[in-house]
């Protein structure tokens, strides 16, 4: 068994871009980081990706644990199950969130040893100071899964920040309800504030939150544009590579070493496109992953599209920024108001597109928006069974595409009124599995789904191409 | 001399090949199992022998089905979802909508002008498949192919709430002592199975005409099941089960044709009646 999980490390995933195949290490030095830090008596703190918060950790000087991070580790690496069953067997129900789980198998195990379960992925996950969660309105772990863990770590305290996500009503003009929210998203902020101080013993260092916050923006702006560049054809990145340069993205906004990736991506993603080099020597098809937590454990379903010509130039899933010209942010001093602005503004954005398309709703907008700038000739989605947050909306989003994109020539209205019949069906493929739990994986049937969409792509554009 | 073109489509339950020429001239269909996957070209030596064809006769030659991969004595590779789509509408012109209820899976095809525009797969449970009806047939102590007819006299079929294979047959035992008829206990179970059925395919939007293929099929009682849960009057070719094969053989026949047409090398493989290699 364990030789057989050491030949599964070996088969790594092949990247296109040199900067997503540096990823591995930087994820193992930032986790060995978190263990020596917790060594060297600094403050550590758990912590959700996409919290709004990155800047105020980052100047408290506190280093974060990124737990979801740990859990997707222990997938890819394919040794997720016993922590698993270690909370299944705690009795927590296996339907739960499996990044949760997963932390909080592994969590007990730590705390009942006193040490780092036995041959822990990449070292382990160091004990934490306190734990910062982050409560959205659908992903209910980011509230319960540390008040759960703290079962085991009741020394361990919680602060537990309030980030409304608005929901999306046809008959409200986001600029009626902004006051709202931003009053609450500071107030929520200010008080992790005052928490990390009574925690840590230091009053925040404004200027130095200022400057972190200048350079937060400053990368997502930087990300936005070097994600642009993938419109290319061919495209010189995809999906796979992308669910590798998350990890600065969300887990090192705030940080210069962050900014720099972005930086080297940026250009080796120009010279790639100078050259005419994809991911694929010959693109056939343009592909949107659509929505959906990754397998982690099979990473290299990316490369099986690939290899039948398939690429995945956007993602809807960890594109996690915006440019920060369409966050309406106001010209303030105050970093913990332009923080608030961020957040809202990137949830808010899409929404006054949703209002011109009667039914339609920002998310789909969005799709719409990724499959008209990028070419996308098809639309892939995956359901991961424990995660409720992304499983919810796909099948609808999927439903409102279809009646926009249908398997039948339209009539579209174009510049200057006029008529023309266009072609705009556009195949789609659900794949079901987890994002951590491989028992719910058959490589099989997954290949043979894929297979099956492929033919259906091929199908669709020759059927296009006869209607032209 | 015609061209002879060939499918073979190998189930997970059955291999199925078909030879054509204008029409279907040979049809074999054998048990797949663990074992006899490997000895799929057992099957097609019968189709062979039984129209007096050697294998260098046929013209091209297509494979379906799960066990598909490394079939070495096809020329061409293509899923059973493609396969499914064409030979419905081989039968029914104006078919739609498929459900293909296979041994292990169950999927459901929407189609337009005999080609796949969106597909939905149930790979992960048995509970939606000819599996179920096996286990049942087999906790009832009855022939699976007697499911059906007994189904349609059935006056108040029984509620079936398990949702697990596994333990709908226990429960199933347990009607039964109960003294539950056993018309209206089959019933119940094709309408659990239809239901499951229809879950999954109700994803894709059933239109008209709906077309069943695959062993379910034959169960006249849950064709009846499937058809009432879905609203429309399901269709049923010849033998439902070669549906993937015929699909197989008319695609193999589109691409000698277009190879012909356009004057192009038809796209072919070195190929050999021989044993598939399961490593």
């Amino acid at each position: 068994m364990a030789e057989e999980q050491k030949k599964e490390e070996r088969k790594k995933r092949k990247t296109a871009t040199e900067a997503a195949s540096k990823i591995g290490g930087m994820v193992k030095a930032a986790i060995g980081g978190t263990v020596r830090a917790k060594e060297e008596g600094k403050k550590l703190a758990y912590s959700f990706i996409v919290c709004s918060y990155d800047e105020i950790i980052r100047a408290m000087d506190i280093v974060p644990v990124w737990t979801e991070n740990y859990a997707g580790i222990c997938g890819a690496k394919r040794d997720a199950q016993r922590f698993l069953e270690r909370a299944e067997s705690l009795g927590f129900s296996r339907s739960l969130c499996t990044y949760a789980l997963c932390g909080l198998g592994f969590d007990q195990w730590r705390e009942e040893l006193g040490e780092m379960p036995p041959d822990a992925p990449w070292g382990g996950q160091a004990r934490p100071d306190m734990m910062l969660s982050s409560g959205q309105i659908l992903c209910d772990p980011r509230n319960k899964w540390y008040q759960a863990a703290q079962q085991f770590m009741p020394d361990v305290p919680i602060y537990d920040v309030g980030l409304p996500w608005p929901m999306y009503e046809d008959d409200i003009e986001v600029s009626e309800i902004q006051d709202y929210y931003i009053a609450y998203i500071v107030a929520e902020l200010r008080g992790l504030v005052k928490f990390l101080e009574e925690q840590t013993g230091r009053n925040m260092d404004y200027d130095r939150l200022s400057d972190l916050v200048d350079l937060g923006e400053k990368t997502w702006n930087l990300i936005w544009e070097t994600y642009e560049l993938r419109r290319s054809v061919p495209t010189p990145m995809g999906t796979g590579d992308a669910m590798n340069t998350m990890v600065p993205m969300v887990f090192m906004l705030g940080t210069q070493e962050g900014y720099d990736f972005f930086a080297e991506l940026n250009r080796e993603l120009k010279e790639k496109i100078a050259k005419g080099e994809g991911v694929v020597p010959d693109e056939k098809y343009r592909l949107l992953w659509g929505g959906g937590l990754p397998s982690w454990f099979a990473l290299t379903d990316f490369n099986y599209f690939n290899s039948k010509g398939a690429v995945f130039p956007v993602e809807t899933t960890y594109r996690m920024i915006e440019p920060t010209y369409r966050l309406n942010i106001p010209d303030t001093d105050d970093p913990i108001e332009r923080l608030a602005w961020r957040w809202l503004g990137y949830w808010t954005y899409w929404f006054d597109k949703a209002k011109k398309r009667p039914g339609s709703e920002p998310d789909v907008e969005r799709l719409i928006q990724y499959i008209e700038d990028y070419q996308i000739d098809g639309v892939v989605m995956h359901e991961a069974f424990s995660c409720r947050t992304w499983h919810l909306g796909l099948i609808w989003q999927l439903n409102q595409l279809k009646k926009i994109y249908k398997p039948i020539p339209v009539l579209v209205l174009g510049a200057g009124d006029k008529k023309s019949l266009e072609h705009r069906e556009l195949p789609s493929l659900i794949l079901e599995s987890d994002i951590v739990d491989i028992s719910s994986y058959s490589e099989v049937d997954t290949r043979a789904r894929i297979d099956a969409f492929i033919e259906t792509l091929e199908s669709t554009k020759k059927s296009k191409a006869d209607q032209q | 001399m015609p061209d002879y073109l060939a499918g073979i489509d190998i189930g997970s339950t059955m291999t199925k090949v078909v030879i054509m020429d204008n029409g279907i001239i040979s049809s074999v269909m054998g048990p797949t199992g663990p074992e006899q996957r490997r000895l799929a070209n057992k099957v097609m030596e019968e189709a062979l022998r039984r129209v007096n064809l050697s294998f260098k006769e046929i013209t091209y030659l297509v494979a379906t089905g799960y066990g598909r991969i490394n079939v070495p004595f096809a020329d061409k590779q293509i899923t059973e979802i493609t396969c499914h789509a064409k030979g419905a509408a081989h039968f029914f012109a104006e078919a739609r909508t498929i459900i293909d209820i296979g041994g292990q899976d169950s999927k459901a095809i929407k189609i337009q002008d005999g080609r796949p525009i969106d597909f939905v797969m149930n790979d992960k449970c048995a509970a939606g498949t000819g599996r179920y009806l096996e286990v049942t047939a087999d906790a009832l102590g009855i022939p699976i192919e007697k499911m059906g007819p007994t189904a349609l006299g059935a006056k108040n079929p029984a509620q079936i709430s398990n949702i697990c294979t596994v333990f709908a047959e226990q429960e199933v035992v347990a009607r039964l002592a109960e003294g539950v008829p056993l018309d209206d206990l089959v019933a119940g179970i094709l309408e659990s199975l239809a239901s499951r059925i229809s879950r999954m395919v109700n994803r894709l939007k059933v239109e008209k005409e709906l077309v069943i293929t695959g062993g379910g099929a034959k169960n006249v009682g849950l064709v009846t099941a499937l058809s009432e849960k879905l609203g429309c009057t399901a269709r049923v070719p010849p033998e439902p089960l070669l549906t993937g094969a015929v699909g197989a053989a008319l695609l193999g026949k589109d691409m000698v044709g277009k190879a012909l047409k356009q004057g192009l090398p038809l796209e072919k493989k070195e190929r050999s009646l021989r044993e598939i290699s399961l490593y």
